[in-house]
């Protein structure tokens, strides 16, 4: 068989390729987490536990990150349920547009939430604490370098996820078992509690548990709002441990494990949950559930689902415009000084110039590197019949459970530990990227994949096609779509990247988000503005694109 | 057959695993004619034309096609689909949606390297064929069903394949439009006199188009043969109950009748004639006998006659459907609309031994 020779060889070495880049990492964080000898010394001398049992000797990180993990997750929720029932269950005007608006939060990233937030609502400085005081109060009106500030900035990043899945259960319903309910008798109110919400319930339980789960991994937020306060969660007091000098591996590693132990368990029990409780009534296919008239309600609603989005996408945005163009950030209007003087000091400062051109360079070349590659992995994967297919999509979807920043911590510790001296180089962060975002291409991809009919590409082949010249004329022009939606997808996640980057960031390789996030803690949080909005410039540019290639895809008719 | 067959299949089998999706099947098609799998879903037939195909590989077997040896287990031996000039329809019409009429046509065309202006030509006369001509710059995604089907048929003949395979092209369309498709695919076979396998599980688009049937269940042939005796002789109680409709009497043979026919009793204790079985096998305990050959009122000739009552009628239109009750259960019979009677009537109803077939 004539392509017999390209699976023969391609398989296996990409198989082992990716395997290795995402288990060599977990492999040397396991081992380091058991070393209880000298931590900077590999292999370890000595091996014990003594690294976990260490993590309960100082109970405060565990219960301030479950502190924060439960508000941010029962804020978040009730921000997804409010939208998900205003947005698929009433009429409302603009309902279509609002839907579409819903995705921002997501793009809007906990770190540019968390410094636009630190600009609003910081102690005496906060533009909404400087309102607040010059009417007359000698307290802030709120300080957000606080557990609840923390939650609150996760809350509102969180809540669209919420929403994407509880909307989503939400349509998924038949609208049929509400009305066969009302034909039988029972009125709104009934319905609502007897049907309506058993139906819906298996999909809040399963965001809260799946939010809750993204919270206990979260960095950003914990990060800029908890460091200036000694406030540490989980990941913080990882990130923390590997500065103290010497720097305590084990310590995190072991933090990282059991963190990714503890998220590894609370998803497997929502799948638990999810395949208990949710109801074989409840099908993939997609209804447009009844929406009720609400008459005079229409407009507080409104508001309601309004009020989220400016909260928590144009206020931010607001914020960190109007302190990036001021030499000091102000809203009482006759102190205000207005100045580009930021975004020149961003583009022109030594240490920070680079930072921009280095993110971009990662992103183009991760990006287009990454696409074909996984393109491959994702044919194989879902379309041929080679056997070990199954536990190659295990493999790639790794990293997708692990902690960014637990991620990061492995690779540093493998690529220290290598004698290849591509430590502190941008092909390390480049390797990492591609890495940590194989799962993200690999679902992308695999969508369309899925989507495009087995025969369509058989039909090829008994017209006489080759293997290669199918592939050039059916399967590639039918994936394109997928494929530019994946490279963008990359594209942004690469220029946003701040759990990795921390790690394997060196002195000449400096990227975005880190320099961001330095540029807070040390220096103005007029020049950090800046370099937010020009960070999410770049990645709303990209993700214009990505919708005006998704309505393409979607708009053309079937 | 004086001609060698232009497909030849021996002993197929392709297994998943442990389970035999097609366990054993041998056939051959002559030059010219149209052959049916039928039968119901999960009994092998589209896997069985995949692998004519070369889309599935078989366990074990060998296929030629127009002489030549496109898959042996014995010889290690498996042309790929490209390399078998056969062409297929697919039963989602697999039309790319990125490609206009005209390219879809033409690809197996290119394929070939045929110069353009032979393409168009080329091109233009299929879909003359499929009453198509006037579409060829048209989106291939702004099709309707029934012209993607058409488009597909076109598709699959632009290139003067030896072969044509059709897995299911109709089981899509609505019923009035399968009607005329299934008349048009038969008037298109038959002109271009082309060699096709067709896989259907509609046993009656498969009496209607084919020059034999082949049934097969759970992986194995039950039954070849020309549609008149797939309707008229089923050899098992598979082929009789899943072609047409049809009465299972159940019963013993009790010797020899009158004119070479046998004496079968059945349960509720009656007698009737039956045809004797070529085979001479008499231990048959279940006579089948088709709805449409039982009269109802006494026919002259036939020599089975019993009383029973009108039990339920349904009109469908073409054909009314009587349950009556007789002594040996209760009987479905059809009859034209012309032949109407009541509802608790009592009714003779005659059938001639030559329609009752022991198994």
């Amino acid at each position: 068989m004539s392509s017999f020779g390209f699976r023969g060889w391609v398989m296996p070495l990409l198989l082992l390729v990716c395997g290795g880049l995402v288990l060599y990492p977990l492999a040397f964080l396991i081992i380091e987490s058991l070393n209880i000898g000298d931590p900077q010394s590999f292999p370890p001398e000595e091996l014990g536990l003594a690294n976990y049992l260490e993590l309960f000797e100082e109970p405060r990180v565990i219960t301030n990150t479950l502190l924060v993990a439960s508000i941010a997750t029962v804020l978040a929720v009730l921000f997804g349920f409010i939208q998900a029932w205003i947005l698929t269950r009433t009429i409302i005007p603009g309902r279509d547009r609002l839907e579409r608006l819903m995705e921002l939060p997501y793009y809007m990233t906990p770190l540019i939430g968390a410094l636009a937030w630190g600009v609003l609502l910081g102690p005496k400085t906060g533009l909404i604490n400087q309102v607040w005081q010059s009417t007359g109060w000698t307290s802030d009106f709120f300080n957000i370098y606080t557990p609840w500030g923390i939650a609150w900035v996760m809350a509102l990043f969180e809540g669209t996820v919420a929403f994407v899945m509880i909307s989503a259960s939400m349509k998924s319903m038949d609208p049929s078992l509400e009305e066969s309910s009302r034909v039988l008798g029972a009125g709104k109110l009934r319905t609502a509690l007897k049907i309506t919400l058993p139906l819906v319930a298996p999909g809040v339980l399963s965001a809260t548990i799946f939010v809750f789960s993204e919270m206990l991994g979260s960095f950003a937020a914990a990060f800029v709002l908890g460091i200036p306060g000694r406030f540490f969660v989980v990941t913080t007091a990882i990130w923390e441990a590997t500065l103290s000098f010497p720097p305590d591996y084990g310590r995190a590693a072991a933090m990282g494990l059991s963190l990714f132990g503890a998220m590894v368990l609370t998803l497997g029990c929502a799948r638990l949950i999810m395949r208990h409780g949710s109801y074989t009534t409840i099908t993939g296919k997609a209804f447009r559930p009844r929406a009720m008239e609400v008459g005079a309600m229409r407009f507080p609603l409104m508001t309601i689902a309004w009020g989220y989005i400016i909260v928590a996408v144009i206020l931010p945005l607001g914020a960190l415009l109007l302190t990036s163009m001021e030499r000091f950030a102000t809203v009482i209007i006759p102190q205000m000084q207005f100045t580009l003087a930021n975004y020149e000091t961003a583009l022109r400062m030594g240490s920070l110039a680079p930072a921009f051109a280095n993110s971009l360079i990662l992103g183009v070349s991760v990006a287009t590197l990454g696409v074909p590659t996984i393109g491959v992995l994702a044919w194989i994967i879902y379309r041929s019949r080679v056997p070990g297919r199954g536990l190659m999509e295990f493999v790639i979807m790794i990293p997708a459970a692990v902690p960014r920043l637990v991620f990061g911590l492995g690779l540093l510790w493998a690529w220290i530990n290598i004698p290849i001296p591509i430590y502190g180089t941008l092909w390390l962060l480049g390797i990492a990227y591609f890495t940590v975002f194989l799962p993200l291409g690999l679902r992308t991809i695999a969508g369309v994949v899925l989507q495009v009919d087995p025969s369509l590409e058989e039909c090829a082949r008994v017209c006489g096609a080759s293997w290669g010249y199918q592939m050039r004329t059916v399967t590639l022009p039918l994936l394109r779509p997928g494929l530019v939606a994946a490279w963008l997808l990359i594209f942004i996640a690469s220029v946003r990247e701040l759990g990795v980057s921390i790690f394997l960031m060196g002195p000449n390789s400096k990227v975005i988000a880190p320099a961001i996030v330095n540029s807070w803690l040390s220096s103005s949080s007029e020049l950090s503005a800046a370099m937010a909005l020009m960070q999410t410039a770049m990645v709303f540019v990209a993700v214009a694109i990505l919708f005006r290639v998704a309505r393409r895809v979607t708009g053309a008719p079937a | 057959m004086s001609t060698p067959p232009r497909i030849d299949v021996r002993d197929l089998v392709v297994r998943y695993g442990e389970t035999a999706a097609v366990d054993g099947v041998s056939f051959a098609i002559a030059p010219g004619e149209l052959v049916t799998l039928l039968g119901p879903s999960g009994c092998g037939k589209t896997t069985t034309l995949r692998s004519i195909a070369g889309l599935e590989t078989p366990s074990d077997g060998s296929i030629k096609i127009s002489g030549r040896t496109v898959y042996s287990r014995r010889e290690r031996w498996n042309v790929p689909s490209e390399k078998r000039g056969v062409s297929m329809v697919f039963q989602s019409y697999a039309i790319w949606p990125h490609m206009t009429v005209f390219e879809n046509v033409a690809y197996g065309l290119r394929v070939r390297k045929v110069p353009a202006a032979e393409i168009a030509d080329n091109v233009a006369r299929v879909l003359d064929m499929v009453q198509m001509r006037g579409f060829a710059d048209r989106p291939s995604s702004k099709l309707s069903g029934g012209q993607q089907q058409r488009v597909a048929v076109a598709r699959a003949i632009a290139f003067s394949p030896n072969v044509l395979l059709f897995d299911e092209p109709l089981s899509n369309l609505d019923a009035k439009l399968r009607a005329e498709m299934r008349v048009e695919l038969r008037e298109l076979q038959r002109r271009l006199d082309i060699t096709s396998l067709y896989v259907t599980h509609d046993q009656e688009e498969a009496l209607a188009i084919s020059d034999r049937v082949i049934v097969m269940n759970g992986g194995k042939i039950e039954q070849i043969g020309s549609p008149e005796a797939i309707y008229n002789r089923p050899v098992s109680r598979f082929v009789a109950d899943f072609v047409g409709s049809a009465n299972m009497i159940a019963g013993q043979v009790r010797g020899p009748g009158p004119d070479g026919t046998l004496l079968f009793e059945t349960e509720g204790g009656i007698k009737i004639e039956v045809i004797a079985p070529a085979n001479g096998d008499t231990s048959g305990t279940v006579v089948a006998l088709r709805s449409s050959y039982i009269h109802i009122g006494h026919v002259s000739g036939s020599h089975n006659a019993v009383n029973g009552t009108i039990h339920r009628r349904m009109f469908h239109g073409d054909f009314i459907q009587y349950v009556v009750d007789w002594p040996a259960g209760q009987l479905i019979v059809r009859r034209p609309p012309t032949e109407l009677f009541e509802e608790g009537s009592s009714v003779t109803v005659s059938f001639a031994p030559l329609h009752c077939v022991l198994l």
